[in-house]
């Protein structure tokens, strides 16, 4: 049951992707404006909570993988697209943000919806 | 006299760490040989020389530097690095326009075939709390000075995706083999906190 | 959740504070932690989804108070207790054996 030592460098070497090999349409595209949602899962989520209900561009579609906030909790892999987007400091933090400075973060697209 | 280290009583997270390791091997769940050779492996070859490799290679090759920005994951692969915490690998490239620092604001996501394990700072509130909010003044206690006209990118590895950063090439470096400008290149300019220096 | 480890954009945190010429691990305990890692995964018993929410839920002055191999250690045990490889019971009888043959 237990892997050997060979067996344990092999997994370590290649790895585990979190991708899920689905032809997934996605639901936004580069150079699209989003806005996060506001969500307050007592679960698990990877949407920082300084992220919420903030406008930002999408920069990457880095393809089809599992949903953390499902997965964490045995409800499925959920497989959806992950972006990059890049949100302003000024647009973030406000009065406090740098005026050049940008945050960029992976977003799944059940954390956010289009903006106008 | 004997040994202290065998006199020591064990500290609490000791006794866990022996109770859990000792139960697991008694099961068959996990073996041995494997847990040491996962240490052996992490500890001394895998580490920010890989990086380094990466870094020169860009540096010294614009073919590969094009695929490194475009498809990191593969163009890491090429250099014979890959693995847990690194399949999918995305290389930002600072310039003197653009800087760019990495952080994983909700634990400690790190690039691990490339820079190896982190830090204990980068895994640390501090550090994961204030880069965010405040970069030009974290970059600061790092001794790193941007000019205001710089544009500052903190990429925040919320996802499986893991970033290294490609620093800018010093100045003064020019004609320097790829195997003496790998020893230039640190980790801390590969996370984005400094800049290097020939 | 909007838990502790959620850190992005928290003030009063302190300084931060760099170690030169840091060592990969800074004691033994950290690295069989570190090292069982993958023969724990590769048991298939969580993700690393579930791994990353039992550290969530340690509760925040653990979360701060400890270190990041202490985290993944408190994943283990409640994972691996949760999950029926091992029992609470046999966990704590263990240490029990060891902390009195150490003592």
């Amino acid at each position: 049951m237990a892997i050997n030592a060979q067996q344990a460098l092999g997994a370590a070497l290649a790895g585990s992707s979190a991708r899920v090999d689905v032809d997934i349409a996605p639901r936004f595209k580069v150079g699209d404006r989003i806005r996060t949602r506001n969500i307050n899962p007592r679960g698990h989520t990877r949407m920082p909570r300084y992220l919420h209900d903030r406008v930002g561009v999408v920069e990457r579609d880095y393809g089809v993988f599992s949903f953390p906030d499902t997965h964490a909790h045995g409800l499925g892999e959920s497989p959806q697209h992950v972006y990059s987007v890049k949100f302003s400091a000024k647009d973030v933090w406000g009065r406090e943000g740098g005026e050049r400075d940008f945050i960029v973060v992976d977003v799944w697209d059940d954390y956010m919806d289009p903006a106008p | 006299m004997a040994s202290s280290a065998h006199t020591r009583p064990l500290s609490d997270v000791e006794i866990r760490v022996k109770a859990l390791e000792s139960l697991l091997l008694e099961k068959g769940l996990i073996d041995q040989a494997a847990v040491d050779a996962l240490i052996d492996t992490y500890e001394h070859k895998v580490g920010p020389r890989n990086g380094a490799r990466v870094v020169a290679r860009a540096w010294v090759d614009p073919a590969y530097k094009q695929r490194l920005l475009t498809d990191g994951t593969t163009a890491i692969a090429e250099l014979g690095y890959s693995g847990i915490q690194g399949e999918d690998m995305v290389v930002v490239e600072n310039t003197p326009e653009v800087h760019n620092v990495l952080v994983c604001t909700l634990c400690s996501c790190y690039p691990w075939p490339t820079l190896g394990l982190p830090p204990v700072w980068y895994k640390s509130a501090p550090y994961r709390s204030r880069v965010v909010s405040d970069p030009r003044g974290v970059l600061r206690e790092f001794g790193t000075e941007l000019a205001p006209e710089t544009e500052v990118r903190v990429w925040d590895s919320t996802s499986e995706v893991r970033f290294m950063v490609l620093p800018e090439r010093p100045a003064g470096t020019e004609g320097m083999s790829e195997e003496a400008l790998a020893a230039l290149v640190t980790r801390d300019a590969m996370i984005g906190v400094t800049k290097l220096k020939a | 959740m909007n838990g502790v480890h959620d850190l992005g954009g928290m003030d009063g945190m302190g300084p931060i504070v760099v170690e030169e010429n840091e060592p990969v691990f800074h004691a033994e305990w950290e690295r069989r932690v570190f090292g069982m890692f993958l023969p724990i995964f590769a048991c298939g018993y969580f993700n690393i989804d579930e791994l990353r929410h039992a550290i969530e839920k340690m509760g925040a002055p653990a979360y701060l108070n400890t270190s990041y191999y202490e985290h993944w250690l408190h994943a283990y045990e409640t994972l691996l207790v949760e999950k029926g490889a091992i029992t609470a019971q046999e966990l704590a009888a263990r240490r029990a054996e060891i902390a009195q043959g150490a003592a």
